[in-house]
């Protein structure tokens, strides 16, 4: 009786203690957040699930008769995550290449040669204390890091990537494209003014200087695009110019190209244009007062103008998506009809290829990496060497046959050529000063671009005539 | 300046600019109602600047503003800090990215001209000179040493050469040509250095790496004779501490055999960009009456078209037996003082390669006592630094330390021109003319 009493005991006691070590209070907030979750998660996805088999039709039609709609909403979220790779790979870029030529290594410690340090210091700005200094027009400063930031990102959505790959093709894309830049003087205005402090606000002054003068000879230059074009939609002004790289506007319209491009460095903040962040005059301009990720929407929607403006370069002068030239190789996909195969026959294809390709490599591997390459790793390194060279295969043939990888890689190609022009004046050039840099505007570059405007639209109405 | 401050007054905001100082001479005591809450001027002002501001007392819009130095003293900061309308003030430094160490300049500003520009120093002083005085005659390259930082060999010079015409030391011949072999050595250090810190206030990025490689190669080779990398602690009275070794002369050979063509490599960068030559021509041209009437001297004043150098003007050392040039030129802008330094490296690869031919065998100390006692009396000593004529005063007393131990400084008499150059130019031509004069702050405030 009483062991078994003493065993009943023990096993509330246990009972008890297990509940009170689980009970709400002992959670830690993960573990609390998982318990509600999970519940919540589960009830919604049964919830979706009918609500779709019960209002599934009327939900498609809602949303088949607006998808102009839901196109935006779809490419404005993909516009905004793209940016963050983006941003990520300019500035890793920036890193190794003006490394290199200031004869340092660069960043070589976090992933291979540092290629995750930008990520790093995304993780780093967030992580930060969000910190205002005191006198701050607290309302004004937060927001002006969101709208510099937005009103680049949002210049994205008229980029054509590839034919398809465009988040909206507005017939008045370019249009588009200045009225939403020209936000972005907005606010690093609104920084400047808003931080209490005087480098802010000279560099929130020398930009609404810097881009206001700029905005003219940027658009000027363009209008002979325009011109030759007959549209200001970007995709159509990128079919204008397909054929060869011979049909390029470059070759048409030299000028503007280098009016332009000049315009779009100093639209972009860049070297030898970024007055409003002239370290060693003014400490860092609009951006002195802040830190942490309000630092950071700074930081990135520089990264992505500077993306943006190559993308559009490349875009007005270099044919956009266009290949250059004709591709001497055609492979047509259609010849294999991958579904005339069984899903078990498929499988037995792509396990049969991973082992025996694994185990060839892995053999190759050992026979020439001698000694020092053991069975796994020559194994490990045989299966990565496999899926690298099936994934280059597979980009090779997409790259060939299908159209959009193919637009979307020339097309990338030449922008990150522009971004690489960027970093590598950045390495290169000191700064001009700010009467140099309005002087050159108004004085050369305006009368330049109304010079070509001029020529441009005599040429076109006199060879039409 | 009091140490203590009298509850701010400011004349920051006061319309006439004399007031302030006429309200202090007249009564010695201000005609303004005493304010009741601390830190609070009687225009209901409060300053970070002054010590008694509180974090509970509620912060004004006009915490940034300067205050001047209580109670203003001259006619000058009077009229200095007080503004006019649309002029603001802006703080540079001491904690600035273009300001090479702790200089202060408080600029007045109309948009993005500079009006008027008031050059704080002293964030560096210790006193050295005090302390040198405290010390025995060997301890004092010790203390000088740091103060030139970026060239302290001339900094040891002049203190040693003084201590020599005290105790009328005769240094070994060997001893001389190594120290104007070191010396040239550290002078195109230091120049090269300077144009890659003149490039990096003007916003390029990479040339002042280009120079950290020469750099580099010649604190190397001086580590190996000296052991240290920076303040080299090097010369000795009568001598220097340590002869010419295999490894100095290996490395030394190595680098002749190239430094023309690195010296020009560095500045390929810079002298064909349009963008540099376009920021640095007529910009803070000095004239040669000011530049004589401050006493510039060194490349600054070479640059405009005065022939002054002191190896030629009061030959020390073994100069009177090395033949060299003395590069002027006639502008006197940011542009000619840079383009002299540039000369000046090739002038001194030219006195380099004349040591080496010409450098006897011998001794490289030469035999004093442990203790130094020299006799009462005064001795001057002046070098031709990277920067300018460095010079040191001593007197002794008959102790076996200095009883008084002097040092002028060339930065500090070229910072003396700012307020002169500045006024006029644009915000960032002020990096362009204070960086191309070449000051280091530890020199000047000692």
């Amino acid at each position: 009786m009483t062991a078994l009493m003493r065993t009943m005991e023990t096993v509330r006691g246990r009972v008890a203690a297990a509940v009170r070590s689980y009970a709400w209070d002992h959670l830690t907030l993960a573990e609390r957040v998982v318990y509600l979750a999970g519940p919540v998660l589960l009830l919604g996805l049964g919830f979706a699930a009918v609500f779709g088999y019960w209002a599934g039709g009327p939900v498609v039609d809602f949303v088949a008769g607006r998808l102009g709609i839901v196109r935006f909403f779809v490419s404005v979220t993909a516009i905004l995550l793209l940016t963050v790779p983006t941003a990520f790979v300019i500035i890793y870029m920036e890193l190794k290449v003006i490394a290199r030529m200031n004869l340092r290594v660069g960043p070589n410690r976090v992933g291979p040669f540092g290629a995750v340090m930008s990520v790093i210091h995304g993780l780093k700005v967030l992580s930060k204390e969000d910190f205002a200094p005191t006198g701050v027009d607290l309302g004004v400063f937060t927001l002006a890091p969101l709208i510099t930031f937005l009103a680049s990102v949002m210049t994205l959505l008229v980029v054509p990537f590839a034919p398809a790959l465009v988040g909206q093709d507005l017939n008045i894309g370019l249009l588009y494209f200045f009225a939403l830049g020209g936000l972005t003087v907005v606010g690093l205005l609104m920084a400047g003014w808003a931080s209490f402090n005087k480098y802010s606000l000279l560099g929130g002054l020398r930009s609404a200087a810097q881009i206001v003068s700029y905005e003219i000879p940027l658009t000027l230059s363009v209008v002979g695009v325009i011109i030759l074009a007959g549209t200001m939609s970007l995709n159509h002004i990128v079919a204008a110019q397909s054929g060869s790289a011979l049909d390029w506007f470059v070759f048409k319209q030299p000028l503007a190209a280098l009016i332009f491009f000049i315009a779009a460095t100093a639209e972009a903040n860049r070297t030898p244009f970024d007055m409003t962040e002239a370290d060693s005059e003014i400490v860092a301009g609009f951006a002195t007062e802040y830190s942490g990720m309000r630092f950071g929407f700074f930081f990135f929607a520089e990264y992505v103008n500077v993306f943006i403006v190559s993308a559009l370069t490349a875009t007005l002068f270099f044919g956009g998506w266009t290949a250059p030239f004709d591709s001497p190789v055609h492979v047509n996909l259609n010849w294999f009809d991958p579904f005339s195969i069984s899903a078990p026959v498929w499988g037995a294809i792509v396990l049969s290829v991973l082992w025996f390709g694994t185990l060839f490599l892995a053999l190759v591997v050992r026979l020439l990496g001698g000694r020092s390459w053991g069975v796994i790793d020559s194994l490990a390194l045989g299966g990565l060497l496999l899926v690298l060279g099936l994934a280059g295969l597979i980009g090779l043939a997409a790259f060939i046959s299908i159209d959009w990888i193919r637009d979307l890689s020339w097309f990338m190609a030449k922008t990150y050529v522009f971004v690489f022009t960027f970093v590598w004046m950045r390495a290169t050039l000191p700064r001009v000063r700010i009467d140099q840099l309005m002087g050159f505007a108004w004085k050369w570059l305006l009368p330049a671009s109304l010079l070509n405007l001029f020529v441009t639209a005599t040429a076109v109405v006199l060879l039409n005539r | 300046m009091p140490t203590r401050r009298q509850p701010a007054q400011s004349a920051t905001t006061n319309a006439d600019p004399k007031a302030a100082p006429n309200a202090r001479a007249a009564g010695g005591r201000r005609a303004s109602a005493k304010p009741d809450v601390r830190g609070v001027g009687p225009r209901g002002r409060i300053s970070a600047d002054d010590p008694r501001v509180t974090l509970e007392q509620e912060i004004g819009s006009d915490l940034y503003e300067p205050i001047p130095p209580f109670p203003i003293k001259t006619e000058r900061e009077g009229e200095f800090y007080s503004l006019r309308d649309g002029e603001i003030f802006l703080n540079i430094g001491p904690h600035h990215p273009a300001t090479h160490g702790v200089l202060r300049l408080v600029l007045k500003l109309s948009g993005e001209q500079i009006v008027d520009v008031d050059p704080v120093i002293g964030y560096l002083h210790r006193g050295v000179e005090k302390i040198c005085e405290n010390s025995d005659y060997y301890h004092v390259i010790d203390q000088v040493d740091p103060l030139e930082y970026l060239s302290s060999l001339f900094q040891e010079w002049p203190a040693v050469m003084a201590f020599e015409k005290l105790m009328d030391v005769e240094v070994p011949r060997r001893a001389e040509y190594i120290r104007v072999l070191t010396g040239e050595l550290l002078r195109i250090s230091s120049h090269t250095l300077y144009m890659g810190f003149m490039a990096l206030d003007l916003g390029g990025l990479t040339p002042i790496l280009y120079s950290f490689i020469e750099r580099d190669e010649i604190v190397e080779m001086l580590a190996s004779i000296t052991g240290a990398r920076m303040l080299f602690n090097y010369y000795r009275i009568g001598g220097v501490n340590g002869d010419l070794n295999h490894e100095f002369m290996s490395r030394l050979g190595d680098w002749m055999s190239r430094a023309g063509k690195q010296a020009e490599a560095i500045t390929a960068l810079l002298n064909e960009n349009e963008i540099f030559l376009r920021r640095m021509r007529d910009v803070g041209t000095m004239d040669r009456a000011t530049a004589l009437r401050y006493g510039v001297t060194g490349a600054n004043i070479r640059a405009c078209g005065v022939p002054f150098d002191l190896r030629r003007a009061h030959p020390y050392s073994v100069y009177p037996e090395i033949d060299f040039n003395i590069p002027t030129r006639e502008e006197g802008d940011s542009l000619a003082r840079y383009l002299m330094r540039v000369d000046e490296i090739k002038e001194s690869i030219r006195i380099i390669d004349q040591c080496l031919h010409q450098m006897p065998d011998g001794p490289i100390m030469a035999k004093l006592p442990r203790l130094l006692r020299p006799r009462p009396g005064r001795a001057w000593a002046a070098v031709e630094a990277p920067r300018g004529s460095l010079g040191v005063y001593a007197m002794s007393d008959g102790t076996d330390q200095p009883f008084r131990f002097r040092i002028h400084d060339p930065s500090f008499m070229h910072l003396g021109v700012v307020p002169h150059m500045l006024p006029g130019n644009l915000l960032a031509d002020t990096m362009a003319i204070v960086s191309s004069l070449d000051p280091v702050m530890g020199g000047v405030d000692r």
